[in-house]
């Protein structure tokens, strides 16, 4: 059975102004509804670029070629603001995103740009800043709180508007790695108990490792996409284009390399160890 | 350092920490006009009273008061000896040339100095009380009349509370650059004043291009959380008037009573 699909992607080209050469090059791509994408690639391969195309905030290229479809919603010029109620997105600068003078007034700023009566805001607002976790600091100030704790605040901005996708733009790279798996932690709980869509762009590999679909990105184009197993075999590739692949996986490669050959649904480092282990045993 | 803040706002929970700013902002500005209704010593006696029990009624220490006067208490001290030896008229104890000492000369000298101070007093009282935020709430509040002649009051009131947000920030960033800065060799203590003028600018570049992209940032995160302008925003935080907003007005009134009853008219 084929999942539903919530984004859609057809002949995505786009250009910076002042560039000649394209950030997005012809990209087409599907996202299934209710599964965790990252999206990987080295700095400038477009990653940033292609989110920011998703919810409307850059316009491709020509849009009657280009066509990007969010749920039962083509993006348009008059379907931007729709498409905005579905699609958050929590950038990589936890300073820079947060508009409000405290917590639940950033918590609250999405609800105030949708005309939310007060009410409801108020109700809306302490169950987003609940639900990650900071119901201690509704009424401090950003700058009494650590970069995670900000991000977790955008996060609530985010939740309270009940969205359907959640993009993370390299939200946890200013993070320590405390606070980065405490914001995956969150992400992970509200995926499942809103059922949303999460697209991450991360450098984080074993992130990536464990999503359900991961697309590789370079000079604006899509060259692969698969599964965390399908694509993180293709070690070579990787390589040539400057990017890291789990640790396991560069030891299966080795392994091969030297004539000892692992099957190919290992996926973790766990299911290695304990093939390695069986192997060793046999002998 | 991320903890400095415009104005000088401490915590305390006494009855005007409670009082709404807008009350607070309005009594403090007719504050500064009913003071010129004193004209006699009793209405300068009463005037001192009421500022004196609004003081402790902050339920903080006198010496934040003392930090307020401080400043400027220097020009006060001055104002009042330029009455002290210029005013002419009433008994003459004392005079050379063209200093003069008067009868009114002292009792000028007198008022001067208490009017000064009490409304250093009194605009302290709503500074220490009222939270920078507040006071921007209260401000714009002001503000909404200006509405009728298309002045964009709610943006204005966003811009506010986005650059009191952003004050730590910036300080942050400021000691980050200083840092690196002096890491390099760079000296912001010593020289002249040119020098150090000019130890100032490789601090102030990075600082202006730092918050330029910070500004582009936060415009993108904005419009990715749905801002288009005020059209259809509602508010989220809103003031309300209370009844401690009565002792406000009705201190205020009866200052206001006690002042035109008991001036020489």
């Amino acid at each position: 059975m084929t999942k539903e699909s919530i984004v859609n992607i057809k002949n995505l080209s786009f250009t910076y102004p002042e560039s000649s050469t394209p950030a997005i090059d012809n990209i087409s791509l599907n996202i299934e509804k209710g599964s965790w994408t990252s999206i990987i690639g080295h700095n400038g391969s477009g990653k940033s670029t292609i989110i920011r195309l998703m919810n409307g905030l850059l316009v491709p290229d020509d849009p009657d070629i280009s066509r990007i479809k969010i749920g039962d919603t083509i993006l348009t010029e008059d379907t931007v603001w729709q498409i905005r109620d579905k699609v958050g997105i929590v950038f990589q600068n936890p300073d820079n995103q947060f508009v409000g003078a405290t917590v639940t007034d950033d918590v609250a700023f999405g609800l105030e740009n949708r005309g939310v009566s007060r009410e409801d805001m108020i109700k809306i607002v302490s169950n987003a800043i609940e639900a990650v976790g900071m119901s201690d600091y509704a009424n401090s100030e950003p700058s009494t709180l650590s970069g995670g704790q900000k991000q977790r605040v955008a996060i609530a901005g985010i939740i309270a508007l009940k969205p359907e996708i959640i993009i993370l733009d390299e939200a946890t790279s200013m993070l320590d790695p405390e606070g980065r798996n405490q914001i995956l932690k969150i992400v992970r709980e509200i995926k499942e108990k809103y059922n949303l869509t999460v697209i991450a762009i991360t450098h984080d590999i074993d992130e990536a490792n464990s999503s359900d679909q991961v697309l590789v990105m370079d000079d604006g184009k899509l060259i692969t996409q698969g599964s965390p197993k399908e694509v993180f075999a293709q070690v070579n590739l990787l390589k040539k284009l400057g990017l890291d692949v789990p640790f396991f996986q560069q030891i299966k490669n080795e392994l091969c390399n030297n004539k000892i050959n692992i099957p190919d649904e290992i996926s973790s480092e766990k299911e290695l160890v304990q093939y390695l282990c069986q192997l060793n045993s046999k002998m | 350092m991320s903890k400095i803040l415009i104005g000088r706002y401490l915590p305390g929970d006494s009855l005007i920490y409670k009082m709404d700013p807008r009350g607070k902002l309005l009594a403090t500005v007719l504050f500064i006009f009913i003071i010129f209704l004193a004209n006699n010593p009793i209405t300068y006696v009463i005037i001192t009273f009421f500022s004196l029990v609004a003081v402790a009624a902050t339920n903080l220490k006198w010496k934040i008061f003392w930090e307020g006067i401080k400043p400027v208490i220097w020009l006060i001290l001055f104002t009042s000896l330029l009455q002290l030896f210029f005013t002419v008229g009433g008994t003459v104890y004392w005079h050379w040339g063209i200093f003069a000492l008067t009868s009114y000369g002292i009792s000028n000298a007198i008022f001067i100095f208490i009017r000064f101070t009490v409304i250093v007093l009194i605009s302290t009282v709503m500074t220490v009380t009222t939270t920078p935020l507040e006071i921007a709430d209260a401000i714009e509040w002001l503000l909404i009349p200006l509405k009728l002649v298309k002045v964009p009051v709610d943006k204005i009131a966003l811009v506010m509370s986005i650059a009191l947000r952003f004050v730590p920030t910036l300080f942050d960033e400021t000691f980050k650059i200083m840092n690196a800065q002096r890491s390099r060799g760079a000296d912001f203590n010593n020289g002249g004043l040119v020098a150090r003028a000019k130890a100032i600018t490789p601090l102030l570049i990075p600082l202006f291009i730092n918050s330029l992209s910070t500004a582009i940032d936060l415009s993108t995160a904005m419009e990715s959380r749905g801002y288009r302008g005020d059209e259809g925003r509602t508010r989220f935080r809103v003031l309300h008037w209370s009844k401690f907003d009565l002792c406000n007005l009705g201190y205020f009134l009866i200052l206001t009573a006690l002042l035109v009853i008991f001036r020489t008219h």
